[in-house]
């Protein structure tokens, strides 16, 4: 009963969050679009790293490889079949160097992803030079609205496929991964196959979201589509919201996201200074994040009154 | 390929060797004894530049003087650090459990703010200064007065850290915490002291090391980074902890990185050093000169 009135709900709110496509004005479709574009960036990192602990410090190097194959695909494919095909071809690409690449654990698995990222944006940039291209208009991209839609797709998809995890066979095996991986592969967790297929689902929505990003943004230039501070922003929301659960990133995402909006433009070393301190914060005092503060404050009080 | 013999190319790879044996030796210290993964490492680098450089256009200080300032004042920073945040962290359990982790989020944040403080301050511009840009013959080797100066003071500096590090009572302590941390608790090691020396020690020397770099490049608020791989790289190439295997991978990378570059291009550098980064992390995680596995 209660969960098929969670749903309704769930559903309704998306319908609603749809039907603003054709009524709110455009300065909101842009917000909204970037609030569905950190959602589902969001969740996809949790795939990976909040529930296995490998945390990637790099995922905007799934963003930004989506956004080059998209914009190299740009004219020669129907638009929609292009976001498709530079989600394959990122998903695919993150099968092929997960195994070498997820057998680093720990921290230095932190320090390769971080270092891999830069090191794809680097080539991309030397690739472009060659080709003299510095950046790569996109021109005759669909409106905002069929965008915004888009991204509220990815974000709803992105959100239902971390939730189902959660709950799955394969998220638990994905947990106990993180929890200690060599008594997962003891009791016979497959720990290597399913970090691999978390890794590639992972990079899955990104690139997509990135291919999207790039025909609201207009022109594809290396140095954006892989900034560093895109992967800062997910791991900062992610921690914010805390939990391995879809619930968390939701709070850290909307938070920050109005943060963004209200300072980036004006005062973007302001909007990383308090994004650094929100980090130091949540690690030293809450690091179980929003959802984790409150569900442990609130059993507090419970005990305490009963 | 002549150029690949010149003893020019030669000089400029030991200065990048020296100055990145300097850097990673901080890093290695701070890693070594409280397993604390400094992601903001750079950012001393960057600091150490900013104080030569305003001793510089304030007061027309070299950074050969400064330089003491800049590792004081880092190393005064080290000893705050330690004071306010990791003394409790390194006594809390629930952080203890996934302290790597832990720090490297916590340093990356310290870095963020920085970085941006920086920026607000002395804006986000490259700035720089002349300083004994006369150049000095030495055989074949030309060279400007600053980087002899650089790769002197550097090794000097380097080599005596190493020396002091190996044979001095205070340096056995530390490598004794950096091989077993309960261990040396046990036969009667001040922890508490040696973490904290070791903290004011590793940003100190970086800060000083960050001075030197002031007279060879443009200083920026966000030079710091490529510094913090290159130390990330050094220091697992020698072997995590291992300070005389740290000295030698700088000295190593710093050739790899010249020589690379003059083989392939300028365009190619950050590609080979985060290359043979993630070759290392990927294909030997021990080290070149590391036994057995890393410490978990």
């Amino acid at each position: 009963m209660n969960n098929s009135l969670r749903l309704i709900g769930t559903a309704a709110v998306i319908v609603i969050l749809a039907s603003l496509s054709g009524l709110a004005s455009e300065y909101m479709l842009g917000i909204g679009f970037t609030l569905f574009m950190y959602i589902a960036l969001a969740q996809s990192w949790i795939i990976l790293s909040g529930m296995t602990g490998y945390i990637s410090l790099g995922h905007v190097v799934f963003f930004g490889s989506g956004a080059y194959v998209f914009v190299l695909l740009w004219g020669l494919v129907p638009v929609w079949l292009g976001v498709a095909i530079s989600g394959l071809v990122v998903g695919i690409g993150a099968l092929m160097i997960g195994y070498p690449v997820l057998r680093v654990r720990g921290p230095y698995f932190v320090i390769l992803s971080f270092g891999l990222a830069e090191l794809v944006k680097n080539l991309v940039l030397i690739n472009e030079a060659r080709m003299y291209m510095s950046l790569r208009p996109v021109f005759g991209a669909p409106p905002l609205a069929q965008l915004y839609i888009a991204m509220l797709v990815l974000a709803v998809v992105a959100t239902a496929l971390t939730y189902w995890i959660r709950r799955s066979r394969f998220g638990a095996g994905l947990r106990s991964i993180r929890e200690d991986e060599w008594a997962a592969e003891t009791i016979g967790v497959p720990a290597s196959r399913l970090k691999l297929i978390a890794f590639a689902l992972s990079g899955l929505i990104p690139a997509m979201v990135g291919a999207i990003f790039i025909m609201r943004s207009g022109i594809f230039q290396p140095g954006d589509a892989f900034n560093p501070i895109v992967s800062f922003t997910i791991v900062t929301m992610a921690i914010i919201g805390g939990s391995d659960d879809a619930a968390g990133p939701l709070l850290g995402v909307a938070f920050l996201v109005i943060l963004q909006e209200l300072l980036w433009a004006n005062w973007p070393e302001i909007y990383m200074i308090i994004l650094g301190v929100l980090l130091i914060g949540f690690v030293l005092f809450a690091p179980g994040g929003i959802l984790g503060w409150c569900s442990k404050n609130l059993s507090r009080s419970k005990k305490n009154a009963a | 390929m002549d150029i690949l013999f010149s003893p020019q190319l030669l000089a400029a790879a030991l200065i990048t060797g020296v100055l990145y044996a300097l850097i990673s030796l901080g890093l290695n210290l701070i890693y070594g004894t409280m397993r604390l993964l400094n992601v903001a490492h750079g950012d001393l680098v960057m600091i150490g530049s900013y104080i030569a450089f305003m001793a510089f256009s304030l007061f027309n200080v070299g950074p050969l003087i400064s330089m003491f300032g800049a590792a004081i004042i880092c190393g005064g920073l080290g000893w705050l650090a330690y004071r306010s945040v990791f003394q409790n962290l390194l006594s809390n359990s629930e952080i203890l459990a996934r302290l790597e982790e832990n720090s490297l989020l916590l340093f990356f944040g310290i870095s963020v703010v920085v970085q941006n403080l920086v920026i607000l301050f002395f804006t986000a511009d490259r700035q720089g200064y002349e300083y004994l840009s006369a150049i000095v013959e030495i055989g074949d080797v030309r060279l400007t007065g600053a980087r002899l100066a650089v790769l002197i003071v550097g090794s000097v500096v380097s080599i005596a850290a190493v020396l002091y590090l190996r044979f001095s009572l205070f340096g056995l302590a530390i490598n004794a915490l950096i091989q077993n941390r309960d261990a040396s608790a046990i036969v009667g090691i001040n922890v508490d002291r040696v973490q904290m020396f070791s903290l004011v020690i590793g940003f100190g020397i970086t800060g000083l090391a960050g001075a030197l770099i002031s007279v060879l490049e443009p200083i920026t608020p966000v030079m710091g980074f490529p510094y913090t791989m290159s130390a990330f790289v050094v220091i697992i190439l020698g072997g995590l902890g291992n300070l005389w295997g740290g000295f030698l991978a700088g000295l190593l990378l710093g050739f790899l990185e010249i020589y690379g570059v003059a083989v392939t291009g300028p365009e190619w550098r950050s590609v080979l050093v985060y290359g043979i980064f993630i070759g290392i992390l990927i294909f030997r995680p021990q080290g070149l000169l590391g036994r057995g596995r890393v410490a978990r």
